[in-house]
């Protein structure tokens, strides 16, 4: 069975980037463009790891991964971080998260997908 | 007894002490009629002696001495305590206009007679007042600009910074999918595709470094660059990075001296914040250097500090310019400078970020075609900054 992803992010270009990426790596990727649609998408894929874009049109991926952490599904599933932030308080502040890693953008599409499996349990 | 008196009861010698005051004095009987007044009063007031002597003070110059404050000086407060300084009256004389005065009165008793007199000097201090009024606006003004002008850099550098951010996100999409495209991940190209495509991903790598090197310069204004300290086996990383500027000295034929002591202990520092300065002033000799000419690095360690030069034989820079290549932005006009990229940064951010180790960087010339040599110091120990685990941070 593949290993199953779910990519947040409201910028289409860049999801379909990361979703073509991973996909090439041989993951079933599902995608969804706020955190809204997203928590419920997580709920139904049930992923082994979770791709959040840090800016989210609703609350920040910050947020939805404090969400994700206090419900029993999701408390330990590894989260990476899209982040185009490069201010070393903003990436603590996200690293504080347990299981949490980043991967700043611009992604290098040649490591992309091995920088995403590397997380996973 | 309750006769007036007249200037003639005063002994002579005092009316010539009464006129050589400079501030203007009157000289009142205990009934407040004035006996004489300094020539300062008439010049000061331009009133006359025959408007004055003799008359209630309140009622000189057609009862505009009729001041409300003074009154009470005269009849409230002068009675009880016989003196009394410093008592600050604000008025508008219909002859000398808006006036602010300090009064002194003294309360005299006459030896011969029962009776005082009253001796009342005025300071005009209008002009002191408004001096000082202006004093405390100006004070005022001059904080609030500071205030905005500490706001306004700091605008400055969270807009480049947010600036930044925003540009890095489409260009995540302009840099990924061409490299995508660019390594035939979904089909093959042929040979003018793959140029084009190769054209779209330098001219976006490129774009990419213009940015991060702007967000590096506002994150270091604005306070936000902070360092994660390890200890570096500074010696291994001078090799690194001469190597790896070794192909672009040789493109230009330069020689390449090094001369790193063998015996370097490792030093306390930022291990990509160091590579960083010196790829900037490697980059920079190389780039300003013509061909065949040379590029050196000298490395030496006291007990306490690294010092490290990198030195040209290149178009080296004129006394003039020594202090504006520290100011961002900045490129010298030569017919050379003009062939080459950049855009005036990284001697900036290497500057501040060997600031930030507590190190000094500095540029030496002896001015047009003599060569430049760049001297950084670094402190062994870094002061202050717990040290992280550089391991936590793994991802990317
Ligand atoms: N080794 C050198 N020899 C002669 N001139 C130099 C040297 N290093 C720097 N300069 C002068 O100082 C200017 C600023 O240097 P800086 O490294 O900041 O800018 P740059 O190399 O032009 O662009 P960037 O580094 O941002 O790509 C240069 O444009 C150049 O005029
Ligand atoms: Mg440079």
């Amino acid at each position: 069975m593949k290993t199953k992803i779910v990519i947040v992010d409201d910028n289409a270009n860049n999801l379909l980037l990361e979703k073509d990426l991973l996909i090439v790596a041989g993951f079933e990727v599902h995608t969804a463009v706020n955190a809204n649609d997203a928590i419920q998408l997580i709920k139904e894929v049930k992923p082994q790891v979770i791709v959040l874009d840090v800016q989210l049109p609703d609350i920040s991926g910050a947020e939805l991964a404090r969400i994700l952490r206090s419900s029993i599904d999701t408390v330990s599933t590894p989260i990476v971080f899209v982040t185009a932030s490069v201010l070393q308080s903003d990436i603590d502040h996200l690293l504080s998260i347990p299981d949490s890693a980043y991967i700043s953008k611009p992604i290098n599409t040649r490591t992309f997908s091995k920088q995403v499996s590397q997380c996973i349990k | 007894m309750n006769k007036i008196s007249t200037p003639k009861e005063l002994p002579e010698y005092s009316e010539s002490i009464v006129n050589t005051v400079r501030e203007p004095l009157i000289i009142m009987d205990q009934h407040l009629r004035v006996i004489t007044a300094s020539r300062s009063f008439y010049d000061f007031f331009r009133a006359e002696p025959k408007d004055t002597i003799g008359k209630l003070i309140y009622n000189l110059g057609n009862n505009q001495w009729d001041i409300p404050k003074l009154r009470e000086l005269l009849e409230t407060i002068l009675p009880q305590k016989t003196s009394f300084d410093d008592y600050k009256v604000e008025h508008d004389f219909t002859t000398i206009g808006w006036r602010t005065m300090l009064l002194n009165a003294r309360q005299v008793e006459r030896s011969q007679s029962n009776d005082r007199i009253i001796l009342l000097s005025i300071e005009d201090i209008t002009e002191r007042n408004a001096i000082q009024e202006g004093l405390v606006k100006a004070n005022k003004e001059l904080e609030i600009l500071t205030k905005d002008l500490v706001k306004a850099a700091q605008v400055k550098s969270e807009f480049l910074a947010n600036m930044s951010h925003e540009l890095r996100t489409p260009l995540n999409s302009i840099n990924g999918f061409s490299e995508v495209l660019y390594d035939e991940t979904f089909g093959t190209l042929n040979e003018k595709q793959k140029q084009y495509v190769k054209n779209v991903l330098v001219s976006g790598n490129h774009l990419l470094l213009l940015i991060n090197e702007i967000l590096d310069m506002a994150k270091v204004e604005a306070g936000k660059m902070t360092l994660t300290v390890t200890e570096l086996p500074i010696k291994e990383i001078l090799y690194e990075i001469s190597g790896l500027i070794k192909d672009a000295a040789n493109k230009k034929n330069l020689k390449m001296v090094i001369d790193i002591s063998t015996y370097l202990k490792n030093i306390q520092a930022d291990s990509l914040k160091i590579k960083q300065i010196l790829y900037n002033l490697l980059s920079n000799a190389i780039k300003f250097t013509p061909d065949g000419g040379e590029i050196g690095i000298k490395a030496t360690q006291t007990d306490t500090e690294t010092h490290i030069v990198i030195w040209d034989t290149g178009i080296g820079i004129a006394l003039e310019n020594i202090e504006k290549i520290f100011e961002g932005f900045f490129r010298i006009e030569t017919p050379y400078s003009r062939v080459t990229e950049g855009t005036g940064l990284g001697l900036p951010i290497a500057k501040k970020l060997v600031e930030l180790h507590r190190g000094k960087l500095k540029v030496e010339s002896e001015g047009n075609e003599k060569g430049t040599s760049v001297h950084i110091i670094l402190p062994i120990k870094h002061i202050t900054t717990v040290i992280r685990d550089e391991n936590k941070n793994s991802h990317s």
